[in-house]
């Protein structure tokens, strides 16, 4: 029984083998890989000679309703070790996880009464100005920051994630310091807002 | 001599022929068989139309296709599982599904109908035969053959999160493990999940960062064992959890509850386990 099931099992290995990047160590399940190596060759040699060969990824890609994107297009399936083995557990950073929710929430809820108040109380007070551009300025450094870590995975192109993470943190300074300029030699954000509301 | 003239006859070509072209086993000419009538369409027949996501790994040089089937819907089950199983069984046995107990509980059927992932089993076929269906595999998942998707990654992360009861301390009757009837009732609604993917495919968060990110699925379990008054491990559960990516890639957008087959909620969840590591 075992000797019919063998070839198909081989061609699924196979098929997977030139398709999946396994590691070494998942062969050892698959043991008729190595015994094989003339039909283990074959996929990759006819890739190489057929035209236009863009991985099977991107062919699903192209069936999808949005149409086919050339940004980060999914990469050849790859298995870390085998199978069986669990994911890895990432390290723990408190300041990158738990810490960062809290303070980015904390941040978000406090923006909706600093908005509100300066209009409720009627009167403008520099130091809640200053500090609702600060946590607006903060609001969305985060958001930002949010936006990069969804997008541009740190185990993909970790210099482009390294370059935007940088780039923000300069525009978020730039935006800072014209903030704070604006707040020093001009009306501020909450009276310039009203200007422009009644203008 | 008449014997061996008959032997004869069997050895002529044309005769050899005639046998090679139908079985051994009938000999009767056709022009003497009754020929059975294709059966005329029923008057009140629901033609459906299905389309289905094709690819064969055997040729890999190929492109997905759809390929479309049509089923009388009065001769067929009520589910799509029963659609799918209908072609696989009468039209084309070359189809390729995952189905298990065709009742919900497996999960093996879990694919993209009519644009949401469902379990075939559990979803009915729209009677409206004017609406055609399309079934794809779970989006964004790394396809093993037609509808059969690749679930390697999901099942390497719910292994990650330990997935079982994890304590030092002896129980104090050297028996069990007791639980109240309130702690026992916090594990309603996250012990149901049978782990189909649904969930965590429907999850953009989970399509783009699906390497690190654990997704609603996964997290739902997390957060079963963590709600678990019998764990005594939580707080290693939590250190597993507390970086950007395994949790934080979370942004509430709810389309794990919204898809959930079995009506269960991982947004939930997942905000349950955010609250309980922020404080």
């Amino acid at each position: 029984m075992a000797s019919i099931v063998r070839p198909n099992v081989l061609r699924q290995t196979c098929a997977a083998a030139s398709k999946r990047a396994f590691s070494a160590s998942a062969t050892p399940g698959f043991p008729a890989v190595k015994s094989a190596p003339s039909i283990a060759a074959r996929p990759a040699l006819r890739s190489a000679f057929v035209k236009n060969a863009i991985p099977s990824s991107m062919r699903v890609a192209a069936f999808h309703a949005s149409g086919r994107k050339a940004i980060l297009p999914a990469l050849p399936q790859t298995i870390d070790g085998t199978a069986n083995d669990a994911a890895k557990v990432p390290e723990s950073h408190p300041s990158h996880g738990s810490y960062h929710w809290t303070f980015e929430r904390l941040i978000a809820a406090g923006l909706v009464p600093l908005t509100v108040a300066p209009f409720a109380a009627g009167s403008l007070n520099p130091m809640t100005d200053a500090i609702l551009c600060g946590a607006v300025l903060i609001h969305s450094h985060i958001g930002f920051q949010a936006l990069i870590i969804d997008y541009l995975p740190e185990w993909r192109v970790p210099k482009s994630r390294k370059l935007f993470m940088w780039g923000l943190n300069l525009a978020t300074v730039m935006v800072g310091v014209g903030l704070y300029e604006f707040e020093t030699n001009d009306v501020g954000v909450t009276e310039a807002i009203k200007k422009i509301w009644t203008a | 001599m008449s014997a061996i003239r008959n032997t004869a006859r069997l050895f002529r070509p044309s005769t050899l022929r005639s046998i090679q072209a139908r079985s051994f086993a009938s000999v009767v000419p056709e022009t003497k068989t009754s020929t059975v009538p294709e059966p005329a369409k029923d008057a009140d027949s629901q033609i459906k139309t299905f389309h289905i996501y094709r690819w064969n790994p055997d040729e890999p040089a190929s492109k997905p296709r759809m390929q479309s089937y049509t089923l009388d819907l009065k001769k067929t089950g009520p589910m799509m599982l029963d659609a799918l199983i209908r072609i696989k069984n009468e039209v084309d046995p070359t189809l390729t599904f995952r189905r298990s107990c065709r009742e919900g509980i497996c999960g093996s059927c879990a694919m993209n109908i009519d644009g949401v992932n469902t379990l075939a089993c559990l979803c009915r076929i729209p009677t409206d035969t004017k609406q055609e269906t399309k079934i794809y595999p779970l989006p964004h998942t790394y396809v093993v053959k037609d509808i059969v998707p690749d679930l390697t990654q999901f099942y390497k992360q719910y292994k990650s999160i330990k997935p079982y009861l994890r304590r030092d301390t002896p129980s104090p009757n050297g028996k069990e493990y007791l639980q109240s009837k309130e702690e026992r009732k916090k594990l309603d609604g996250l012990y149901e999940c049978i782990l189909c993917a649904c969930c965590s495919t429907s999850c953009p968060s989970y399509w783009w960062n699906s390497e690190e990110y654990l997704g609603p699925a996964v997290l739902m379990q997390s957060y079963r064992w963590l709600a678990d008054s019998r764990d005594e491990k939580k707080e290693e559960r939590k250190a597993a959890l507390d970086n950007s990516m395994s949790l934080y890639r979370c942004h509430t957008i709810l389309n794990c509850s919204r898809t959930c087959p079995k009506g269960l909620n991982p947004g939930l969840a997942i905000a349950e386990i955010k609250k309980e590591m922020a404080f």
